[in-house]
C-alpha cells in the first residue's frame, strides 16, 4: 500500500458512515449511551461495551465497530460529569478530574468545566487515533518477527504489568488475580491435544468458559451489588447554564494536551491498564510542570484539561496493542476483543493480511466518535444531567436484567448464566478485598495464547528454554518480567533503595 | 476495607489459595505427561499439564507469600482472637441489601429462568428488586423480602417434587398462570405493607411500570430482531409470537 491509497481508504470510510444515515443514527445512538454510562455512577464504559456487544450481533462487523467505539468514547469521557457537578466520579477514569473539576463548579464555572472537558476529550481521542494509524504498521510488522516464545513471554508481561499496576493494596494480590484468570482460561478441553480440563465430566465445560458471560459477571454483578449496597444517591447537581467550549483556554494549554495525549497513549498500550490510571499519571505530571501547582486542587484549568486529554487518547492506545497483537490495553479494550471475535475478527499479527483496510476503519471510526462526542456534549449536556437524577434503586435492576439477558444470548445458552452469577459474586468479593479484576479478565484472555505459544514453542526447541535467551526479544521480555517480579520483593527493594543513596552520595561528593 | 481487616481477610484467603493451588496441581498430575492419550504419545513440553502445573505452582506460592504477610502483619493473630472472642454474628445493613439482591439474581437465574416463561421470570425480578429498594425504607425491604423468598421456596418445592411438572402436564401454562399470579400477590401486598409505612403510594406504581415495561421491551427486541430465542418461551412470549406473526 502506498501513501496515498490508506489516506484515500481512511476517507472513503469516513464518507461511508457519514452518508448512511443509519450508521449515522448508531455512532450518535451508542455515544449518547456511552455518556450516559459513563456519567452514572455505578456503570462504566466497559460494562456498556458488554451490554451493547449482544445487541450488535445481527450487525456487520463495520456497524458493530462503529457502535462499540462509540459507547467507548461516550463512556470515557461521560464520567466527567458527575465528577464537576457532584464531585462523585462516574467512572474510576475521571476519578482525577474531580479534584479541580468540583472546585470550578463551585466557583459557578460548571458550565465552563464541561465545555473545557468536551473538547479535550474530544482533541485526547483524536491524538490516541493518530498514534493508531502511525503505530499499527510499526507494530504489527515487528510482531510478525515473533516466535511462540515471545508471544507466550508477551502474554505473560501482560499479565504481570497489568497486576503490578492496577494492585491497590499488595502488588502481588494483582498477580493473583492474573493466575486465577489463567486458571479459568484452561478450563475445557485443550486445543492441542484435546484433553478435557477442569471440566467434571461437564459437557457444557468442553469448549471452555465464553468470554462475555465471563466478563459481564466480572465487571456487571459487582458493580451492580456495590451500588445497591451502598444506597448510592445523587441529591443535587450544580447549576450551569450552557457548556462553552473556551477555545481560548484550550489554546493557552496546548503543551498540557500534548503531553497529556502522549502519557494517554503510553499507559493505554500497556496491557490491561486503564484510563484511571493515564487520568492520574497525567494529573501528577501536569502539577510537576505546571507554573501554578498551588492552584491544582483548587479549581485549576490546566488540570482539567491534563485528565481528561488523557483518559480519552488512552483509547486509541488501548487499540494499538489489541489490533497489532490481540492484547487488549484496557478493561473495556478486553470487551471489544469479545465482540471483535464474535463478529469473526481475529485481532493479532494476522489482522493486516486478513482484513487490510480494519485498523484504518477503527481510526476513522474513532475521529467520528470524538466528534460526535464533542457535539452531544456541547449541545445535550442538560439532558445529559437529568438522566443522573433517576434513582440508582431503578436503573440497576434493569441493569441486572440486561447483563442476564446479554450473558445468554451470545451463547444462547443458559449455562452461561449459571457461570455469571458465582463469577460475579467471586469478583465481588475478590473486589472487596482489593484485589483488581483487571488481571483476572487479562488472564482469562490470554491463557489461550499462554497455553498454546508455551507448549507450540516447547515442541520446535524439543523441550529446550534456550530460545528465550538467545533470541532478543524474548531475552528482553524475560528480563523485564523477571526485573518487575523481583523488584516486588522486600529484600530486594530495600537492596535497590540502599544502592540509589550510595549512589546519589557518591555523584555529591 | 480497613487495614487491620484487610489482613484478617488476607489470611483466610491465603488457606482458600493454598487449599486451591493443592487441588489444581493434584489435578494436573492427573493429565498425561509422558503416556498416550488419544493415539498421541505425549511428552511433558507438549503436555495439557503444563499450565495447570504453572498455575497452581503459582497460586502455591503467592498464597504462601500472602499468608506469611498476614501471619507477619498480625492478621492472623487478630482473626484468631477474635474467633476466641466467640463470633458475633449480625448482620449489617449494607449485607442484608447484599443478600436482597443476590437473592434476586440467584432465584430469577438458577430457579425460574430454566423454567418459567421468559418475560414473567424477568418482571418477577425487576418488581421484586425494585420494590425491594425504591421505596428506601429498609423495614419494608426485609418484609417484601420475606415474601418473596416465601413464595420461591414455594416453587422450589414444586420442581423439586415434581408437582410442577404434574401441573404443566394438566395444563402447559400453569406454572405460568402461578407465576402470574405471585406477581400480583407480591404487588398487592407491596402496596399493603407500603400503605401501613406511609410510603408514596406512586412508588409502587413506577415499580410496576418498570417491572412491566422493561421485559416488554427486551423479549421482543431480542426474540424478533436479534433472532434469539429465549431461554423458556412460555405463554406470555406464545402470546407475543402470535402478535408478531398476526400483524407481520
Amino acid at each position: 500500500m502506498g501513501f496515498l491509497e490508506p489516506l484515500q481508504i481512511f476517507f472513503m470510510n469516513i464518507a461511508g458512515i457519514l452518508c448512511n444515515p443509519v450508521t449515522l443514527l448508531i455512532l450518535f445512538g451508542s455515544v449518547v449511551m456511552g455518556i450516559i454510562f459513563g456519567a452514572t455512577p455505578g456503570l462504566t464504559a466497559t460494562l456498556g461495551v458488554a451490554l451493547l456487544t449482544t445487541l450488535t450481533y445481527g450487525m456487520n462487523a463495520s456497524t458493530a465497530m462503529v457502535a462499540l467505539m462509540g459507547i467507548y468514547v461516550g463512556g470515557v469521557y461521560g464520567g466527567s460529569y458527575t465528577s464537576i457537578l457532584v464531585n462523585i466520579p462516574g467512572t474510576a477514569a475521571s476519578a482525577a478530574t474531580a479534584l479541580d473539576g468540583y472546585p470550578l463548579a463551585c466557583k459557578g464555572q460548571a458550565g465552563r468545566a464541561l465545555g473545557l472537558t468536551t473538547t479535550a476529550s474530544a482533541i485526547g481521542t483524536f491524538i490516541g487515533m493518530i498514534f493508531v494509524v502511525l503505530l499499527s504498521p510499526v507494530i504489527s510488522a515487528l510482531a510478525l518477527e515473533f516466535t511462540s516464545f515471545e508471544f507466550f513471554l508477551l502474554a505473560l508481561f501482560g499479565i504481570v504489568i497489568s497486576g503490578t499496576l492496577t494492585s491497590q493494596d499488595l502488588v502481588y494480590k494483582g498477580w493473583i488475580a492474573g493466575f486465577i484468570g489463567l486458571f479459568l482460561a484452561t478450563i475445557g478441553r485443550d486445543s492441542l491435544q484435546f484433553f478435557p480440563r477442569y471440566t467434571f465430566g461437564m459437557t457444557e465445560l468442553d469448549g471452555g468458559l465464553d468470554l462475555v458471560p465471563v466478563l459481564i459477571g466480572a465487571f456487571g454483578i459487582p458493580q451492580i451489588i456495590q451500588t445497591i449496597r451502598d444506597n448510592f444517591k445523587i441529591e443535587e447537581t450544580k447549576k450551569f447554564k450552557r457548556i462553552l467550549p473556551d477555545f481560548k483556554t484550550i489554546g493557552h494549554n496546548v503543551p498540557t494536551i500534548i503531553r497529556s495525549s502522549l502519557i494517554g497513549v503510553g499507559i493505554g498500550a500497556v496491557p490491561g491498564i486503564g484510563e484511571d490510571i493515564a487520568g492520574w499519571v497525567s494529573y501528577g505530571t501536569a502539577k510537576k510542570t505546571s507554573k501554578h501547582p498551588e492552584e491544582f486542587g483548587k479549581g485549576s484549568v490546566e488540570a482539567v484539561i491534563s485528565t481528561e486529554t488523557a483518559n480519552n487518547s488512552c483509547i486509541g492506545g488501548a487499540m494499538i496493542p489489541l489490533l497489532n497483537l490481540g492484547i487488549p490495553g484496557s478493561p473495556p479494550a478486553a470487551m471489544l476483543l469479545g465482540a471483535l471475535m464474535l463478529h469473526g475478527i481475529q485481532p493479532g499479527p494476522m489482522l493486516n493480511f486478513d482484513n487490510p483496510t480494519f485498523i484504518l476503519e477503527i481510526t476513522a471510526i474513532l475521529l467520528l466518535a470524538s466528534v460526535a462526542m464533542w457535539v452531544c456534549g456541547i449541545l445535550l449536556a442538560k439532558q445529559f444531567v437529568k438522566v443522573l437524577r433517576v434513582p440508582t434503586s431503578l436503573f440497576m435492576p434493569i441493569i441486572a436484567v440486561l447483563c442476564i439477558i446479554g450473558s445468554y444470548a451470545l451463547g444462547t445458552r443458559v449455562f452461561n448464566l449459571y457461570l455469571m452469577l458465582p463469577i460475579g459474586i467471586i469478583a465481588y468479593f475478590l473486589t472487596e478485598m482489593k484485589y483488581p479484576i483487571a488481571p483476572l479478565i487479562i488472564g482469562v484472555i490470554l491463557g489461550d495464547m499462554c497455553d498454546q505459544n508455551l507448549r507450540r514453542a516447547l515442541m520446535v526447541s524439543q523441550g529446550s528454554f534456550t530460545p528465550i535467551f538467545t533470541r532478543p526479544v524474548s531475552l528482553v521480555l524475560f528480563l523485564v518480567i523477571v526485573v518487575m517480579v523481583l523488584s516486588q520483593i522486600p529484600f530486594i527493594r530495600n537492596f535497590q533503595v540502599k544502592m540509589k543513596n550510595r549512589t546519589l552520595k557518591l555523584l555529591r561528593r | 476495607m480497613e487495614e487491620k481487616k484487610l489482613r484478617q481477610y488476607d489470611f483466610i484467603t491465603s488457606i482458600f489459595l493454598l487449599c486451591f493451588g493443592v487441588w489444581e496441581l493434584a489435578q494436573a498430575f492427573k493429565m498425561p505427561m509422558k503416556d498416550s492419550y488419544g493415539g498421541v504419545q505425549s511428552v511433558w513440553y507438549v503436555s495439557p499439564a503444563l499450565l495447570p502445573l504453572f498455575v497452581g505452582g503459582g497460586i502455591l506460592l503467592l498464597g504462601t507469600i500472602l499468608l506469611i504477610n498476614s501471619i507477619k502483619t498480625g492478621g492472623a493473630a487478630d482473626l484468631i482472637n477474635a474467633l476466641k472472642k466467640g463470633w458475633n454474628f449480625k448482620v449489617s445493613t449494607p449485607v442484608s441489601r447484599i443478600l436482597t439482591v443476590v437473592l434476586g439474581l440467584f432465584t430469577l437465574i438458577y430457579l425460574f429462568i430454566p423454567r418459567i416463561d421468559f418475560y414473567l421470570s424477568l418482571a418477577l425480578f425487576l418488581f421484586y428488586v425494585c420494590a425491594a429498594f425504591y421505596p428506601d425504607n429498609e423495614n419494608f425491604r426485609v418484609k417484601i423480602t420475606i415474601r418473596y423468598l416465601a413464595g420461591s421456596l414455594v416453587f422450589l418445592l414444586l420442581f423439586i417434587s415434581g408437582l410442577g411438572r404434574v401441573l404443566q402436564d394438566l395444563l402447559k401454562y400453569n406454572l405460568d398462570i402461578l407465576t402470574l399470579a405471585f406477581i400480583i400477590y407480591l404487588n398487592v401486598s407491596a402496596r399493603h405493607v407500603g400503605r401501613m409505612m406511609a410510603i408514596d403510594h406512586r412508588k409502587f406504581r413506577t415499580v410496576t411500570i418498570i417491572s412491566l415495561v422493561v421485559p416488554l421491551i427486551l423479549c421482543p427486541l431480542f426474540r424478533y430482531f436479534l433472532l434469539v430465542p429465549l431461554p423458556y418461551e412460555g405463554g406470555i412470549i406464545k402470546l407475543m409470537n402470535l402478535a408478531y406473526y398476526a400483524l407481520r
